[in-house]
């Protein structure tokens, strides 16, 4: 299983356009610097990493989507699949490989662009704190912990998104389809809330049955915004985030499993 | 030719058995099935060289799909030394080149090998020392480090037989091994195949050519249509009995006149004469040896 892992990534890495990816996302995030420059202190920071973090969000699912779509079908369509469930494999080794894959690929991602991230900030904080003394409040500078826990709330997504990605894919017969499905996951997730807003508010009981399905099926994106602030006072409580990260893995999980299931039953 | 491999009597299971396999496949939306393999039925006994032969389009592929569990059958079963397909220990002790395989572009030759080697619990020194065995079995150590995508049609064959033979294994299931291979690399394959059999390795092959099937297997089984039409030994098969057939010098016609006559006399018939002729491929290989091939590897 870590053996596929590596060899996906390993593809990954070797694919220029996922090179091409990284490059946009770092391009994103250091030129945000020079996107606005008039020194407006703390708000510009704000809105700098607000830059980094769209770009992590944005880049990271289209990423994560298209690797995922991409790894599996190169191994069904190129027939290599064959050779390698000809081996002593079992094939939820193969799926699970395939996600572990993707699942580096985003975590390589997501460290790169927030490591990148903090090293912007911190810099343009103490250029700010040299041009306008007084235009970050002691205490109110950047907080790389939260920076950090962005990074790590930004790779739980992809990990989810990854995994649905991949559910589709197994059962999916062309990739266009799953990448397709995989945006439509993507968008339905984010726009979870609504659905349960809808869900306290339906007056019918249909749209009550529609929307209480969608929200127990899809996971929530909203609640990988617990670090939206950069101030250390705004840090989460761990019980928090410990929830959130059980909250992504157990999603991950579930929807592996189903991809397991699903690949068992397909011919290749 | 010749003798069967020792029998399973003693207690040892088939290397390969196949009982009542039936494939069909849904073709079309309307449930349109289309029965790939029919009730076939066969066993390769331990240290045989096994030809599995059709048309295309008989099933063969199919049937080796199934025996290795990447297909789900319709009905019956196969077992690979005694295991049921479908299990993962059925796979521990098999090679398998596909048809037209294909493979990880974005490694190298050597890194192929030596990812598949890892998948089969191979490790260290001892990993790396059968991966420089097997690429220089197949004759490909001049080219290892390249890519896999810069590697042509023969050059996949070879190096997809490399990855079968990488861990080892007591079965071989090469199918279609010389498709794309040239007539030089398809004998070294043959010799290969036959220096295999002498170590006590059971080897199932299918081919389209027929010529080399008859050289190298013991037993064949004809599939048509995913029927099996006929099995049994290649002498059998092929032979026929009861008749002779002989290469002489070049005869002047009387003296063929007076053999025919002599023949007569004693109730004989003298059915054939043709000039004596030498395979093309005799020719080929004659004409393009190795030293013709090293130009290929140089870096
Ligand atoms: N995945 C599939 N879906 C539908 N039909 C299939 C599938 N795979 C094979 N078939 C059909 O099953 C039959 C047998 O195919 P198979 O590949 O086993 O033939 P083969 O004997 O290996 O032929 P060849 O000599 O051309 O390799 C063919 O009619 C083929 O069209
Ligand atoms: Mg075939």
């Amino acid at each position: 299983m870590w053996l596929i892992a590596g060899n996906t990534l390993r593809e990954a890495a070797r694919q220029r356009f996922f090179q091409f990816l990284l490059l946009l996302a770092f391009t994103l995030t250091f030129g945000a610097r020079w996107l606005r420059d008039f020194n407006f202190g703390a708000p510009e920071l704000k809105f700098l990493a607000d830059c980094g973090f769209g770009a992590m969000a944005f880049l990271g699912a289209a990423l994560t989507i298209a690797a995922t779509a991409q790894l599996f079908f190169s191994e069904v369509d190129n027939r290599t699949a064959l050779t390698l469930l000809a081996k002593p494999v079992w094939r939820a080794e193969f799926v699970l490989g395939k996600l572990l894959g993707v699942a580096a690929l985003a975590a390589v991602f997501c460290a790169l662009l927030t490591g990148l991230l903090s090293l912007v900030l911190a810099w343009r904080e103490a250029e700010l704190v040299r041009l306008l003394p007084d235009a970050v409040a002691p205490g109110g500078g950047v907080s790389h912990a939260m920076v950090a826990l962005g990074g790590l709330m930004q790779w739980l997504r992809l990990l989810v998104l990854a995994a649905f990605t991949l559910l589709v894919a197994t059962f999916a017969q062309s990739q266009l389809f799953s990448v397709v499905t995989g945006f439509l996951v993507l968008v339905v997730c984010h726009l979870q809330h609504l659905a349960q807003d809808a869900y306290v508010r339906a007056g019918s009981a249909a749209g009550l049955v529609a929307s209480a399905l969608i929200s127990s099926v899809f996971p929530d994106f909203q609640v990988f915004q617990i670090a939206d602030s950069l101030a250390a006072a705004d840090l989460p409580a761990t019980g928090d985030v410990l929830r959130v990260t059980l909250y992504a893995l157990g999603y991950s999980a579930a929807a592996a499993g189903l991809a397991v299931v699903s690949f068992r039953r397909r011919e290749i | 030719m010749g003798a069967p491999g020792p029998d399973g009597a003693a207690g040892t299971p088939p290397a390969i058995e196949i009982r009542g396999l039936v494939k069909d496949f849904a073709v079309g939306l309307r449930g349109l099935r289309l029965r790939a393999v029919d009730h076939v039925s066969f066993a390769v006994r331990p240290g045989e060289i096994f030809g599995l032969l059709g048309p295309n389009g008989s099933g063969k592929s199919t049937t080796i799909k199934l025996l290795l569990g990447l297909l789900e059958p319709t009905a019956g079963g196969c077992a690979i030394f005694g295991v049921p397909s479908g299990k993962v220990e059925a796979r521990r002790d098999v090679g398998y080149l596909p048809e037209a395989p294909n493979f990880y572009r974005f490694l190298s030759g050597r890194e192929l090998v030596v990812f598949y080697g890892r998948m089969c619990g191979l490790a260290g020194a001892a990993l790396r020392q059968r991966v420089e065995e097997v690429i220089t079995l197949v004759g490909l150590a001049g080219s290892a480090d390249r890519r896999v995508e810069t590697y042509s049609k023969g050059m996949l064959q070879r190096i997809g037989l490399a990855q079968a033979l990488v861990h080892d294994p007591r079965l071989l299931i090469l199918d279609e091994p010389t498709a794309g291979v040239d007539p030089v690399g398809s004998a070294e394959m043959a010799e290969l195949i036959l220096a295999l059999k002498a170590r006590g390795k059971t080897v199932l092959i299918t081919s389209h050519l027929l010529g080399q099937i008859e050289d190298l297997c013991d037993r064949v089984a004809i599939l048509d249509r995913g029927r099996l039409v006929a099995e049994g030994n290649v002498s059998e098969l092929a032979g026929a009995p009861g008749r002779l057939s002989f290469e002489t010098d070049a005869l002047p016609s009387e003296e063929i006149a007076a053999l025919r006559a002599w023949l007569e006399s004693r109730g004989r018939r003298l059915e054939s004469v043709a000039p004596a002729r030498r395979r093309l491929e005799d020719v080929f290989r004659a004409h393009v040896g190795r030293g013709a091939r090293s130009t290929e590897e140089k870096r």
